[in-house]
C-alpha cells in the first residue's frame, strides 16, 4: 500500500494544478518573452497547452496491476468452469489440501453439472471425486445427483469407544476405499427440502502412518474397536428432511433444522449393519442491527443395531475437532450415541470480519439412556472469521478449557 | 527596506492580477484541446476500495477549490453545468431531468448483449432505431426499490448540475422478449463470450422482481453518445487528457458532492460509479464526465435493502473496530441503535430522524469529500436549498411506487434530511449572498440560510469598505466600520466616484448568538463599469 500511495503522490505531483484566480498556488511559469495573459480564459488555455506537451498514458500502478490480476485471473480460477483450483480441507483431520478439478455446469443445456477433482494434503491425505447432478427444471425443485469417490486418509485418530476413552490411548489408523451413490432432493419451496440417497461404501482399515503414536491395531482389537480387522462393504440408504430459514446463508437470523435417517447394511460379513438417526438444529438470534448474533447448535445422533451385530468404530458418531468440540483433538470421542450443544456470541468488528466467543459441550454415550446433561465434556474460546453474507472464508478459533489442552483451529468454512 | 520594495515590485510584475477583465468566468472551456488520444481505464472495485481505505490518494490540503470562479461558483464545464443552482427550474424541468424522450414500452426492442458490470441483474437492449440501453431489474425481495432509486437519483443529480444519462421506467413482458441473433454474453461460468440464449435471459428474470401482471418493471438507461473511457477518479487528473488540469480532489463539484451524497444517502459515491465518455465537439474530442449508477441511494442497496452501517461508518473504520474488539462487542456503535420504521420493501432501509449530515460517510473514504471545506459545503447546500417540498415530492413520484406509503415516506424523509443539510451546511458559515450595488450606490445582499428558514435572522451586520488594487492584490481601507440592522448599506462617498475599471472591496460579517461563524466576513469585490458596479469577487 505504501507503494500505491507513493505512486499516487508522484502522479499528483507531476500533475499541474489549475492555478485559478483564487488558488494559493502560483501560475505555471511563463517564458520571459511571452506576455502575461490578459484574460482568465487565456490563463487557463496556457495551462492546458502546457500540460499537452507532457501527456502520458494512464498506466496502472503495481498494486492496481496485482489486484486486476487477482480479480480477473486468480478469482475466476477458483470459481470458473473448466480447470479450477481445489482448495480446502478433505476431512476434519486432513488439514489444508490443494488440488485441481475440472467442472462443467453447462451440461444438458445447463440443467446438469459435472465435477471431477483430486486433492492432497501435506500429511498424505488425498481424495479423488467425480460428481454429476441434473436439475430437470430451471426452478431447481428436483435435483438428481450421483458421485463416486476414492479416499485415502492415513492418520485418522482413535482413542477408544465411549465417554471414558483415554487421551493416553491416542492411536491412528488408515482408512481408504471407494464410495459411490445416487440421490434425489426435492425442494418444493426455497426453505423446505426432502430427499434420499443410496450409496455403496467399501471402507478399508489399516495401520496409521503418523509414526509418532501407536497404531490403532497396536492398542486395540476387534472387541475394543469393532470392525478393526474386518473388510465390510456397506449399502447405505438415507432419507432426510431439512427446513432452512437462514438469512443470509452466513446467518444472522432464522434457523436450520434437519433430521436424517441412515441405514448401513453390511453386505459382506453381515456383522456390522446398523441404523443411525441424527437430529440437528441451528438457531440465530440477532440484536444491535444484526451486528451481534447469538448462534446455537444442537446435534443428536443415536444408533441401533440388531442383536449380535455391532457398529464399526469408524462409522460411529464422533466429537472433537474444528466443527464440534473445538477444544479437543479431531475425532477425540466416538460412541454409538452422541450429543453436542454449541453456543456462539458473534460480534462484527468490521464489515467482513467477525469475532466470536464460543462454548461447546457434549458427549458420546454407550447407551441412549445416557444422553443427558451429566458428565459433559466442554470447551470455550474466541475466534475470528473473515466472512461474506454467503459464508465464512477463513476461521481462526482458539479453544481452551478442555481436558485435552488448548487447540488452535485455522480452517476454511463456518462452524455452523 | 529597499530589498523588500524591490521584491514587492518583482512580485507585482510577475504575479497575475486578482481579477481579469473576463472575470467572473461562467464557462471553463475544457473542450479546448483535442483529447482523442485518451485511453480506456476502468478501476476495479477491489483497487478502488483498497487505495482509498488503506492509502490516501491525492492531496489532503485545506485549500480553496481550484476550479471555482472569482465569485466562488463553479463554471460550466465537461464536469458540471449550472442548473438549479443558478437559474430557476420548474418542477417539470427537475422531474424531466436529462430525459429528452419518453420510453413507455419495450415492444420491438431486442436484447443485444449481456450485462458485464455492476451488481444489478440486467442486460442490454437496442430500441428499433438501434440505440443501446442498459436494462436493469429490481431484486425479488424489494420490488421497485433499485429502479426507483435510479430514477430519483438521476433526476436530482441532473438538477444539481452533473452530467447524467437518460433513464426511464418501463415494463418488460417476458413473452415478448426477442434476442438479437448476434447478441453476445460473457458466460459467467467460463468467462468466454458466446451467443446469448433464452436461458441467459431467464437467468436474469429469475433473479428479478416480477409484477403481479407477470411483467417486469425495468430501468432503461440510455447509453451516452461517444466512446466509453471507464471511470474518473476522485483524485489526481487524467495524465492523458490535456484539458484536465484541476486535481479532482480539489474540484468544487466533487467536494460538494459529499453534501448531495449525505442528503440522498448516496453511500456508493465512488470513482467506479462514474463514467467518462470521449465526446465529439466539432472536429475535436473531449472527455465528458458523468455521474452514474444511483441504484444504491436512499434505502436501496441495489440487491438488498441498505445496510445499517451504510452512511454511518466506512466499511473499515479503525477506532470503532478496535473498540468493539477490546470490549468483546460491548461497545455499541451509535448507528446500531437507529430505529428504522416499518416501511414498504420498495423503500429499503432509509430514515431521517437519526441522520446527522456531519457524520455521514460513503462506503469508504473519498478524497474529494475529505477535502470538502465549509465554502464547498455551503455551495452545495445552497443548491439543495433550491428544492422545494413540492419539487421533492414530484421527483419521488417519478419513481412510480405502487404503494403510496412508499412515496409519502421517501418524500417526507428527503424533506427532513434536506432541512438538516441546510441547517448544518448553509448556516454553518457566513451565509450572506446575492451582493449587488445598484446605480444609486446602494449595496444589498441576502441571507441564504434565513431565506430557507435554516436560521433566524442576524441581529446586525458589520461592513468594512476598501479600495482594491487588483494588480497588487492590496486593499486600502476607507472609513470606519459600518453597522446595519438591515441587509443593505450605501457605498461610502469616497468610493462613489471611482473610475471605470477600478475595484472596491467590502467585507461583511453578521452577528448571531447561535452562529459565531457568521462573524467571519464574506469578502466581496466589485468592479466599476459604465452601467454601475459589477460583482467580480466573493470569498467566504
Amino acid at each position: 500500500m505504501f507503494t500505491a500511495r507513493s505512486i499516487s503522490l508522484l502522479l499528483l505531483l507531476a500533475t499541474p494544478a489549475w492555478a485559478g484566480a483564487q488558488t494559493t498556488q502560483p501560475p505555471a511559469s511563463t517564458p520571459a518573452q511571452t506576455p502575461p495573459p490578459e484574460t482568465r480564459a487565456e490563463e487557463l488555455r496556457r495551462e492546458r497547452e502546457e500540460k499537452q506537451k507532457h501527456l502520458t498514458p494512464q498506466q496502472p500502478n503495481a498494486v492496481e496491476s496485482a489486484i486486476n490480476l487477482a480479480e480477473k485471473k486468480a478469482m475466476p480460477f477458483l470459481q470458473r468452469d473448466g480447470v479450477y483450483a481445489k482448495l480446502g480441507s478433505l476431512t476434519t483431520s486432513s488439514g489444508f489440501a490443494y488440488g485441481a478439478g475440472f467442472r462443467n455446469r453447462r451440461l444438458f443445456n445447463r440443467h446438469g453439472t459435472g465435477d471431477v477433482w483430486a486433492a492432497g494434503a501435506i500429511n498424505h491425505y488425498w481424495a479423488v471425486e467425480g460428481r454429476m447432478s441434473y436439475t430437470p427444471n430451471p426452478n431447481g425443485i428436483v435435483t438428481v445427483d450421483g458421485f463416486i469417490r476414492r479416499v485415502h486418509y492415513p492418520r485418522e485418530e482413535f482413542f477408544g469407544v465411549g465417554p471414558d476413552s483415554q487421551r493416553a490411548n491416542r492411536s491412528d489408523y488408515k482408512t481408504s476405499g471407494v464410495g459411490s451413490g445416487v440421490g434425489v432432493t426435492v425442494r418444493p419451496t426455497k426453505k423446505f427440502s426432502v430427499g434420499g440417497n443410496v450409496d455403496y461404501l467399501t471402507p478399508r482399515i489399516g495401520p496409521g502412518t503418523a509414526g509418532d503414536i501407536p497404531t490403532t491395531q497396536t492398542l486395540f482389537d476387534e472387541t475394543t474397536a469393532p470392525g478393526l480387522d474386518q473388510k465390510a462393504n456397506f449399502l447405505r440408504t438415507a432419507a432426510f428432511v431439512q427446513f432452512d430459514t437462514r438469512v443470509p446463508i452466513n446467518a444472522r437470523r432464522g434457523g436450520w433444522y434437519g433430521i436424517q435417517f441412515d441405514n448401513y447394511d453390511d453386505r459382506t460379513t453381515g456383522d456390522f449393519s446398523f441404523r443411525m438417526t441424527q437430529l440437528e438444529f441451528r438457531q440465530y438470534v440477532n440484536f444491535l442491527s444484526e451486528r451481534r448474533v447469538l448462534a446455537f447448535r444442537g446435534w443428536l445422533a443415536t444408533t441401533d443395531v440388531n442383536s449380535g451385530e455391532q457398529i464399526p468404530f469408524y462409522l460411529m458418531p464422533s466429537l472433537g475437532g474444528n466443527t464440534t468440540l473445538r477444544g479437543f483433538r479431531a475425532l477425540r470421542f466416538r460412541g454409538p450415541n452422541a450429543m453436542l450443544l454449541q453456543a456462539e456470541y458473534r460480534f462484527e468488528i468490521w464489515a467482513g470480519l467477525d469475532a466470536a466467543l464460543f462454548y461447546d459441550t457434549g458427549k458420546v454415550t454407550d447407551r441412549r439412556a445416557d444422553l443427558n446433561f451429566k458428565s459433559l465434556e466442554h470447551d470455550y474460546g474466541i475466534g475470528f472469521r473473515f466472512n461474506t453474507d454467503q459464508g465464512v472464508i477463513l476461521r481462526i478459533d482458539a479453544a481452551f478449557g478442555s481436558s485435552d489442552g488448548r487447540h488452535l483451529n485455522i480452517v476454511f468454512g463456518s462452524v455452523f | 527596506m529597499a530589498v523588500a520594495l524591490l521584491a514587492a515590485t518583482v512580485v507585482a510584475a510577475v504575479s497575475p492580477p486578482r481579477f481579469y477583465q473576463d472575470d467572473p468566468i461562467w464557462t471553463d472551456d475544457d473542450k479546448l484541446l483535442d483529447a482523442s488520444k485518451v485511453t480506456f481505464v476502468e478501476d476495479s472495485n477491489g483497487y478502488d476500495f483498497l487505495i482509498n481505505t488503506f492509502g490516501k490518494p491525492g492531496q489532503r490540503r485545506d485549500v480553496r477549490a481550484l476550479n471555482v470562479n472569482t465569485v466562488d461558483e463553479v463554471p460550466d464545464s465537461s464536469w458540471f453545468v449550472n442548473r438549479i443552482g443558478r437559474r430557476a427550474m420548474t418542477i417539470e424541468d427537475i422531474v424531466r431531468g436529462p430525459d429528452q424522450r419518453t420510453v413507455a414500452s419495450l415492444d420491438g426492442w431486442v436484447v443485444s448483449k449481456g450485462k458485464s458490470t455492476g451488481v444489478q441483474a440486467g442486460f442490454r437492449m437496442n430500441d428499433p432505431s438501434g440505440q443501446t440501453y442498459q436494462i436493469e431489474f429490481d431484486p425479488p425481495s424489494n420490488p421497485e426499490m433499485a429502479t426507483g432509486a435510479e430514477i430519483i437519483g438521476t433526476a436530482f443529480y441532473h438538477a444539481f448540475g452533473y452530467h447524467t444519462v437518460e433513464v426511464f421506467l418501463a415494463e418488460l413482458d417476458p413473452k415478448k422478449i426477442v434476442i438479437a441473433p448476434d447478441a453476445r454474453i460473457e458466460d459467467p461460468l467460463i468467462g468466454d463470450k458466446r451467443l446469448m440464449t433464452r436461458r441467459d435471459v431467464d437467468d436474469v428474470l429469475r433473479r428479478s422482481a416480477i409484477q403481479p401482471n407477470g411483467k417486469y418493471r425495468v430501468l432503461a438507461s440510455r447509453f451516452a453518445t461517444g466512446a466509453p473511457l471507464g471511470n474518473f477518479r476522485y483524485y489526481g487528473t487524467r495524465p492523458d487528457d490535456p484539458n484536465d488540469i484541476a486535481a479532482h480532489e480539489h474540484r468544487r463539484e466533487l467536494r460538494g458532492a459529499r453534501v448531495f451524497g449525505a442528503w440522498l444517502n448516496h453511500d456508493d459515491s465512488r470513482g467506479v460509479n462514474s463514467l467518462d465518455f470521449l465526446t465529439a465537439d466539432g472536429s475535436k474530442k473531449y472527455v465528458k464526465h458523468y455521474m452514474f449508477d444511483f441504484g444504491s441511494i436512499m434505502g436501496s442497496g441495489t440487491k438488498f435493502e441498505q445496510r445499517h452501517r451504510a452512511g454511518n461508518e466506512y466499511i473499515v473504520e479503525w477506532a470503532p473496530g478496535w473498540l468493539t474488539l477490546a470490549t468483546l462487542g460491548g461497545y455499541v456503535r451509535p448507528w446500531m441503535l437507529i430505529d428504522y420504521p416499518k416501511v414498504p420493501p420498495s423503500v429499503g432501509r432509509f430514515e431521517g430522524v437519526a441522520f446527522d449530515p456531519i457524520k455521514w460517510v460513503p462506503e469508504y473514504p473519498n478524497p474529494a469529500f475529505e477535502n470538502m471545506r465549509p465554502d464547498d459545503a455551503f455551495w452545495a447546500a445552497r443548491i439543495v436549498s433550491k428544492f422545494s417540498d413540492q419539487a421533492i415530492k414530484a421527483v419521488v413520484e417519478k419513481a412510480r411506487y405502487s404503494d403510496p406509503i412508499a412515496t409519502k415516506y421517501i418524500t417526507e424523509t428527503l424533506i427532513l434530511r434536506r432541512d438538516k443539510v441546510l441547517k448544518t451546511w448553509l448556516a454553518g458559515v457566513n451565509p450572506l449572498v446575492d451582493f449587488a450595488i445598484d446605480p444609486q450606490g446602494q449595496l444589498t445582499f441576502s441571507n441564504a440560510a434565513v431565506d430557507v428558514h435554516a436560521a433566524t435572522p442576524a441581529s446586525g451586520y458589520r461592513l468594512t469598505w476598501a479600495r482594491f488594487d487588483s494588480v497588487t492584490n492590496a486593499a486600502t481601507r476607507v472609513g470606519s466600520e459600518v453597522t446595519s440592522q438591515e441587509m443593505l448599506s450605501r457605498v461610502p462617498a469616497e468610493l462613489a466616484n471611482t473610475r471605470a475599471g477600478d475595484y472596491i472591496e467590502v467585507q461583511v460579517s453578521a452577528t448571531h448568538a447561535d452562529h459565531p461563524t457568521w462573524a467571519k466576513p464574506v469578502v466581496v469585490h466589485f468592479r466599476r463599469v459604465a452601467a454601475g458596479w459589477q460583482l467580480v469577487g466573493m470569498e467566504r
